[in-house]
């Protein structure tokens, strides 16, 4: 007894740093599943609070920009608007249902708080549970994808940035529709890796890469960026470097994307394959 | 008492300042500062290594609490206290006349304190950045991350010491 105190005694700073540094772990697992991020909503909510305060003298050197974006928006809107119309008239019957033919729903939200430089980035949004945001939703801006909803509190949101090592999305070749898994290769914040396509996938630089839709978080055909040509083979497929449509560095509208049948979809998937 | 007092200052002042100023330094994802590490740095000589490590831990922890990464900096921190003793042991001078007073660049002289800070500052970041990441793959892409953002921070801390006021 008498030497486990002793030896206790003398390695006692050894033991206090295994036990803080273990704890610490304990800690970083916990939390590391990036689902619950954001467990701890008050930190999140004073800090959100601050980054709104200095993003509010931000925006306004960038209302230029922002503008242009929201014409080219605007344009590309009222050409899908034709185009459904046109569609529209070849049915006969009409359905009085608001939803009809709906299967996804925006929101638009400011950017607040964003990181680039980091391995694994995270933005913070101005819209929360009370806007009706929830975890798994997808955000996008005019220009493209930009990340998944992981934590949501009253009044913010955090988003999983594209920029983050451990974000996966399912994304294709928008000529062709072979898809492949996107991921960010931590070191450049324009450029993104497209990896599993197949060999005989004849590319071309300059391809336009969309999601695939396979995730329902994301509609399918939203734009994530162009192929620049340089790829790497290796084992039994293609890994493609992606220069990424959207400018994270310069984010301030975004849109989040809610799936109107995502759950149906969901347990449907779930239920046959269990 | 007063000590109390000039180490809560210093320790609010660091983390305010990595909060709102150095966690926004974009500089092409290379360059992450973390400057409140200083805090771990200018604790005197003569503190208890336990009372140094829990301190570490509680600085960590604040960080990471704001910038959402749980345990993180914790680690880094604690890692960080952890080699401080021993790197004062190696590098004693002669001039610690009064245990109680911290370490700085006005006593112990640029070249002492340069490498004081340069080896804490590496050990921090290192492991900061590995544990972020949990991952020895892309590691020399990772350690060019680590000595760049040394050096950064490194400057800043030394640059901090240089302004800070004198007992």
């Amino acid at each position: 007894m008498r030497s486990l105190l002793n030896f206790l005694l003398r390695f006692r700073t050894l033991i206090l740093f295994l036990i803080l540094e273990a704890v610490a772990l304990v800690l970083i697992f916990s939390s590391h599943s990036y689902h619950q991020t954001v467990a701890y909503g008050a930190a999140r909510t004073v800090s959100g609070f601050v980054a709104k305060r200095i993003n509010a003298g931000a925006n306004y050197f960038m209302l230029r920009r922002v503008n242009e974006e929201l014409v080219a928006e605007n344009i590309m809107l009222r050409r899908r608007l034709e185009q459904m119309g046109a569609g529209m008239q070849e049915h006969f019957l009409t359905v009085d249902d608001s939803l009809f033919g709906v299967s996804y729903s925006y929101l638009e939200a400011k950017v607040v708080n964003n990181s680039i430089n980091k391995q694994k980035n995270f933005i913070t949004l101005d819209r929360g549970s009370r806007h009706g945001v929830t975890r798994g939703m997808g955000v996008a801006s005019s220009t493209g994808v930009v990340g998944v909803v992981v934590g949501v509190s009253p009044r913010y949101s955090v988003v999983m940035s594209l920029l983050n090592a451990d974000f996966r999305l399912s994304a294709s070749i928008a000529r062709n529709d072979y898809f492949g898994s996107l991921a960010w290769d931590g070191i450049s914040h324009r450029y993104a890796t497209l990896s599993e396509i197949p060999h005989h996938v004849r590319i071309t630089e300059g391809d336009t890469i969309v999601t695939s839709g396979y995730s329902a978080i994301f509609p399918a055909g939203l734009l994530v960026g162009t192929l620049t040509g340089e790829q790497e083979r290796g084992g039994d497929f293609l890994s493609l470097n992606v220069m990424l449509s959207t400018d994270s560095k310069r984010l301030t509208n975004v849109f989040l994307i809610g799936s109107l049948n995502r759950e149906e979809r969901h347990n449907l998937e779930v239920e046959v394959t269990r | 008492m007063k000590n109390l007092s000039r180490y809560t200052g210093a320790f609010v002042l660091l983390i305010v300042l990595q909060l709102l100023i150095f966690n926004n330094i974009e500089f092409s994802g290379y360059v992450n500062p973390y400057i409140y590490v200083m805090f771990i740095l200018i604790l005197p000589f003569s503190i208890p290594s336990w009372f140094l490590l829990i301190l570490a831990f509680l600085t960590g922890l604040v960080v990471d609490l704001f910038s959402g990464t749980l345990g993180v900096h914790a680690f880094a921190t604690v890692m960080a206290g952890f080699v401080r003793p021993w790197i004062l042991t190696l590098n004693i001078t002669s001039q610690v006349t009064d245990p109680d007073m911290s370490p700085s660049l006005y006593r112990n002289g640029l070249r002492w304190f340069f490498f004081y800070t340069v080896t804490v500052v590496f050990v921090h970041h290192l492991s900061l950045f590995l544990v972020e990441l949990f991952t020895f793959s892309n590691f020399f892409h990772t350690l060019l991350r680590v000595l760049l953002s040394t050096a950064v921070t490194t400057f800043f801390i030394i640059l901090f010491d240089f302004i800070r006021p004198r007992r």
